[in-house]
């Protein structure tokens, strides 16, 4: 038991570090990619898959919070989203098949859609109706992240299938 | 899934949504102070983002180096850090020119201005929306304080440094973000009024112009008057784009700043104590 939990608080740690090196060279190299790949959102839905609520919504709230902190919004909007994105993520996937490559990417897409939605929905509130929508770029982004998330989950199985 | 555990599941979820919703209401109304909390984050987590940055840099830069005829490339780094230095100067300058009168005193207080630049490179993005901050690769360790003034290769306004600074790494707020303000006259007219940015976009509004006012025109450019004891008095800003009058006291006046996101890679940091406006 005690060796789970500590599993999965390093496996957080890494994902969490892998999600800010992400966000960090993307935002470095080309800023422009940010709007439509949200490197935290993508770590949360592909590590939360099949890892449980949790340990999804615990991921989420970490990389939101980290998100957070280097911007000048409202700090703890998109922890708020990310943990509801995280535990409803590790939920569903622990009680329905998502393995599917397709079915993945479509309860990825769903997940990240609501997630997107409710960013916008606090934002508005908290930045008192304020949203840079970057002329409608903003709605490509569940869409990324659903495709990337399937991807590297696809990808993962394989390698792990090809090592069992 | 046992009864039990799926109540702790949905306990420590209801616990994360109170805390969130806890920290969110605090920070309502909007321009307070940036929680200690953030500040901790924001202070972990910015050594990481310089690593990154700085070794995909180093990566790319020996990728360039084998590839690239090393002299020109070092000839046109050099040009360019100069270019750098003159654009910076040749701001101050027209500044200064005013009010030194000997040739003595601009050479000394070139030689102490260029001295204290603190030139930085972007190595962050403002992930919620583009147009409100950066954060940049120097920090406290150089010299770098809040409310510093930040400008392009060109010497054309940014922002301004804002806490948290941490010892290597500083946040900008930028002229384009809706909570900023810059004290700013037109170039021609001296008309004076407030510029800061609009909540969407790249560009800005000229606030506090009376409707009645007739001086102003579309195509004039802004610069700092150095009266909010921030931004150093002649820095270039920005440029009118329309001028439109409304049903308040106040016109409704766009304005394009100078400096392109899209090309914002180096910056300058000017000391608070030169450059006109205190």
């Amino acid at each position: 038991m005690r060796d789970t939990v500590l599993k999965d608080i390093l496996r957080a740690a890494a994902a969490t570090l892998t999600a800010f090196l992400f966000y960090s060279l993307v935002g470095g190299v080309r800023p422009a990619l940010l709007v439509i790949l949200n490197g935290f959102s993508l770590i949360v839905v592909t590590f939360s898959t099949g890892k449980g609520e949790i340990f999804g919504g615990v991921l989420g709230a970490v990389c939101g919070l980290v998100q957070d902190s280097f911007s000048l919004g409202v700090f703890g909007v998109a922890g708020l989203t990310k943990t509801l994105l995280g535990f409803w993520t590790g939920y569903i996937s622990k009680r329905m098949d998502v393995v599917p490559f397709v079915r993945n990417a479509v309860f990825l897409l769903i997940m990240s859609t609501l997630e997107l939605l409710l960013w916008v929905l606090l934002s508005a509130f908290a930045l008192r109706g304020h949203v840079d929508f970057r002329h409608g770029i903003l709605l490509l982004q569940p869409f990324v992240t659903a495709l990337l998330g399937s991807l590297i989950l696809a990808v993962a199985r394989r390698v792990q299938a090809r090592r069992a | 899934m046992p009864l039990r555990e799926k109540r702790t599941s949905f306990r420590i979820l209801i616990g994360l949504v109170v805390f969130h919703l806890l920290l969110i209401s605090i920070q309502i109304p909007l321009g307070s102070q940036r929680k200690l909390f953030e500040s901790a984050v924001f202070f972990v987590f910015s050594p990481v983002q310089k690593t990154a940055v700085s070794a995909f840099h180093s990566l790319e830069s020996a990728w360039n180096n084998y590839f690239d005829l090393r002299r020109v490339r070092r000839d046109n780094q050099k040009l360019k850090q100069e270019l750098f230095f003159l654009s910076q100067e040749k701001r101050f300058l027209e500044d200064r020119l005013e009010t030194f009168k000997s040739e003595a005193d601009i050479r000394g207080t070139l030689d102490r201005f260029r001295a204290s630049l603190i030139p930085a490179r972007v190595i962050g993005t403002d992930s919620g929306n583009f147009y409100r901050s950066l954060i940049l690769d120097r920090g406290s360790l150089a010299g770098v304080r809040p409310d510093m003034a930040v400008c392009d290769r060109n010497g054309d306004l940014v922002g301004r440094t804002i806490a948290p600074v941490s010892l290597n790494e500083a946040m900008v707020q930028l002229i384009t973000d809706p909570e900023s303000s810059v004290s700013v006259v037109s170039s021609t007219h001296k008309v004076v009024g407030i510029m800061s940015g609009m909540p969407q976009g790249n560009h800005c509004f000229l606030r506090y112009i009376l409707a009645t006012s007739q001086e102003e025109e579309e195509g004039e450019d802004l610069i700092t008057t150095g009266f909010d004891k921030i931004y150093p008095a002649g820095i270039r800003v920005a440029r009118i784009l329309s001028i439109k009058p409304t049903k308040s006291v106040f016109k409704e006046i766009v304005v394009k700043p100078y400096f392109s996101y899209a090309t914002i890679d180096t910056v300058a940091i000017l000391p608070r104590v030169s450059g006109g406006g205190e």
